[in-house]
């Protein structure tokens, strides 16, 4: 019989486990070839095509080469800006200026709240308080927000109440992206401070204690115990942040009605590409626009992979224990 | 607990940021600030009963008209038509929404950033294959589009279901209508000559009368206009509310189209408009925080606390957006009256078009019949809700009627007036890129007219966004 003849060659040769792994990673392979890289490719080969509607006709699809890409890369006749760069550029202005408070401003309260000396009582309460603006759709905030702000809004009633002039907070491009960035703040500090208070309680709880003994003040343990030994997760939120900055959508297309106002600064990459996807149906452009963010997205977080990577001899340290 | 807490926050953290990943909704889009916001993209799927397996049904032949439908679809941007239809359409059982017996399914998507006619062409591109209750019977178009869709084959000729006598029907309402080899493929219900509507009261103060003629002779050209504008304003007053209320008088006289050739060709008078609305805004002739057109700041002005003159508009924009005048404690009911203003134009309109591919043809014919020969219906909707009808007879009817009178305009036989406009509508400029045209300019020059951009500058943000929507259209 077969199986007693593989019992006898197991008996001869150790157990190899090798093949499982790729049993169990499979279901991850064959999700990430069918839902990731097959239509990254796709997203390229659509690039290559000049495919749109002109009212409700169907142009093409013709074979264009990478002429979307240069149409992509050619300065605008009007006046020679570069309209890729510019929403680029608007997006991590916005990104940025909602990024980083919400990471310092998470890294705080993560602190806070693992705090051995503080023992914050209620910490559940707050913990789902804070968490909260993230279970409501970035539309219903922007809606929010649009009124709030709105000419006619509360914040210039109380204003004008007060003698002052009403403000259009959408026509001025600091104010306009301001709003965007702190909604984005509002809505992610408590993912993020989740993310870093499961980091910070990874940290083995002893050197908190051996720092106290040596007589380490908090400053000094923050700095040179939880930041060090954090970076990891701090790495990961900044990846997973610069990602979903990058893919930057909902709240300045509802808050500006899909126009970037004013002066599309407030337009940002995925803005653009779904101008492209919609009445037009530009499946070529916006396969190029596409493709662009693909790149983008890949090179910064490489950077932000490599400037925060700890040196070689010390990796052991700041991994897990 | 607390523990349990924190772990359903990170399990649900993370399966949010898994499903945030490539759910981004194609087209959220809110109609921001239009009156129209609060019946965002709302489908009125009444009954899921009826959705019956009837996926199989037979495809609809060719000549004859198909009314085998158990749902009768419509689309629409907002909830006006649908208001009429309601109340006013022969055969509808309100408490049932059927007509005929048919289901009545209202489809409202807001035209705000093209988002209904982008939502209306995918639902005609695939009226061919949907199933029976799918199928997309009858849909309104405007004025800015409507071409879009009569030079296409999306669009049945209406002579096939029946609807023919297109004669008391205002000319220009049926030419917009029509394709290029002159098949009629729809109806309007209403006619759209614009006016200038203006605060009886205001006016008093700033020209010492209140009278429709007087009014009339002392802004009947933009020279007057101009000029009362400085008089409202040392007085105390707007002569306007937003930068761009006189954008439809200026871009309706235009003597060219947009689009010529697949170029796009800046009509004259749309820069005629931009310096007038710059000098009005430097000026201080209108509200410099008042961002548009359909801005609350602007309905505020309605209200008896408002310090404006003049506003625009057809027939529908007493009912559709005068609300705030119409209030019973702040408003300003009666202190209003109507004159054609320094140039006629029109504004908007809501035509009716027969899908391809309808399965409720005869309803369809039924509704188009109802809203143009039907007399007791268009005089409802002179009488009941101060339209001005598609319907000639009707309309003159009411416009040589001495005892006719519109209490919200101080007794004032509105219709008179409109149709003493009737003939000054221009129609030979559309063309299928209208929408995001005139939407479009408005919305990026506004940084000129404010001051925070150059006048290039603002260009060219108009241009991305035409090459963005239309990539058959070459830009400067």
């Amino acid at each position: 019989m077969s199986s007693t003849t593989q019992a006898a060659s197991v008996k001869h040769k150790s157990i190899s486990y090798a093949g499982w792994g790729y049993f169990f990673i499979a279901p991850f392979i064959l999700v990430y070839l069918t839902c990731s890289l097959l239509p990254l490719l796709s997203t390229f080969y659509n690039a290559l095509f000049e495919n749109y509607m002109d009212g409700l006709k169907q142009i093409g699809p013709n074979f264009v080469g990478l002429d979307n890409f240069v149409t992509l890369f050619t300065p605008r006749s009007s006046d020679g800006k570069m309209e890729i760069f510019s929403y680029t550029g608007n997006t991590m202005i916005m990104w940025v200026m909602g990024a980083v408070p919400q990471i310092v401003f998470a890294l705080l309260l993560a602190v806070i709240f693992t705090s051995e000396r503080m023992k914050i009582k209620g910490q559940g309460f707050f913990k789902t308080v804070i968490y909260m603006p993230n279970l409501i759709m970035a539309s219903a905030f922007a809606m929010l927000f649009f009124q709030i702000f709105s000419a006619v809004g509360p914040i210039n009633q109380i204003i004008t109440a007060n003698g002052g002039q009403a403000f259009l907070f959408f026509d001025q491009t600091w104010s306009a992206r301001s709003i965007v960035a702190f909604i984005n703040f509002l809505m992610w500090f408590g993912n993020t401070t989740i993310l870093l208070m499961a980091g910070i309680m990874g940290i083995d709880q002893s050197l908190f204690e051996a720092a106290a003994i040596d007589g380490a003040n908090s400053s000094q343990v923050f700095f040179k115990i939880t930041i060090p030994l954090l970076m990891p997760i701090i790495i990961y939120v900044v990846i997973t942040a610069l990602i979903g900055g990058l893919q930057m959508f909902d709240v300045p297309q509802i808050i500006t009605s899909g126009k970037g106002n004013p002066s599309n600064t407030t337009k940002t990459l995925v803005m653009a590409l779904n101008g492209y996807i919609g009445l037009s149906k530009n499946y070529g452009m916006a396969g190029a626009y596409s493709f662009f963010l693909f790149v983008v997205t890949g090179a910064l977080s490489f950077a932000v992979f490599r400037s925060t990577e700890p040196k070689k001899d010390k990796k052991k340290k700041g991994g897990k224990k | 607990m607390k523990k349990r807490i924190a772990s359903a926050l990170l399990a649900s953290a993370v399966i949010l940021s898994v499903a945030g990943c490539g759910n981004q909704p194609a087209t959220t889009t809110a109609a921001a600030g239009t009156t129209a916001a609060a019946n965002n993209a709302e489908t009125t799927t009444a009954a899921a009963d009826t959705q019956a397996a009837d996926t199989t049904a037979a495809p609809a032949p060719a000549s004859d008209v198909d009314n085998s439908g158990t749902t009768f679809n419509i689309r629409a941007w907002n909830e006006e038509f649908k208001g009429f239809f309601e109340k006013y359409m022969p055969g509808y059982d309100a408490a049932a929404q059927t007509l005929d017996g048919v289901k009545v399914v209202w489809t409202i998507v807001p035209s705000d950033d093209l988002a209904y006619q982008n939502a209306l062409d995918e639902a005609l591109q695939k009226n061919a294959t949907a199933s029976a209750d799918d199928k997309v019977d009858m849909f309104l178009a405007e004025a800015d589009y409507i071409l879009k869709y009569t030079d296409s084959d999306y669009t049945m000729d209406i002579s096939q279901i029946g609807v023919s006598q297109v004669d008391t029907e205002y000319q220009y309402t049926v030419s917009a209508a029509s394709d290029a080899n002159g098949k009629i493929k729809g109806v309007s219900f209403q006619c759209c000559p614009s006016a200038l509507i203006y605060r009886r009261s205001i006016a008093k103060d700033v020209l010492g009368t209140d009278d429709p003629d007087q009014v009339q002779a002392a802004l009947d050209s933009w020279d007057k206009y101009d000029a009362v504008a400085k008089t409202a304003k040392d007085k105390g007053y707007y002569m306007h509310a937003s930068f761009a209320e006189t954008y439809r008088v200026f871009s309706n006289n235009a003597d060219g189209a947009w689009v010529t050739g697949g170029q796009l060709t800046m009509p004259a008078v749309i820069d005629q408009w931009t310096e007038q609305a710059k000098s009005y805004y430097d000026n201080g002739y209108i509200i410099d925080t008042c961002p548009g057109i359909w801005d609350e700041a602007k309905n505020n002005e309605m209200f008896a606390t408002g310090k404006t003159m003049c506003f625009f508009g057809p027939a529908w924009y007493f009912n559709f957006c005068m609300g705030n005048a119409q209030d019973p404690d702040n408003g300003t009911f009666g202190d209003w009256a109507i004159c054609k203003g320094p140039q006629g134009h029109f504004w908007g309109g809501t035509w009716i078009l027969a899908a391809t591919g309808t399965d409720n043809g005869d309803l369809v014919a039924k509704v188009m019949k109802a809203f143009t020969e039907d007399e007791s219906v268009c005089e409802n909707l002179i009488v009941n809700e101060g339209q001005f009808t598609n319907n000639k007879k009707v309309n003159e009817k009411f416009a040589t009627d001495p005892s006719f009178g519109v209490d919200f305009l101080g007794g004032q036989n509105a219709t008179a007036v409109f149709c003493g406009m009737t003939d000054s509508i221009k129609w030979e400029n559309a063309t299928i890129y209208d929408q995001a045209c005139n939407e479009g300019y408005q919305n990026y020059i506004k940084t000129y007219i404010n001051g925070t951009t150059t006048k290039e500058a603002s260009l060219a943000d108009f241009y991305s966004y035409i090459n963005e929507k239309y990539p058959a259209v070459q830009t400067p």
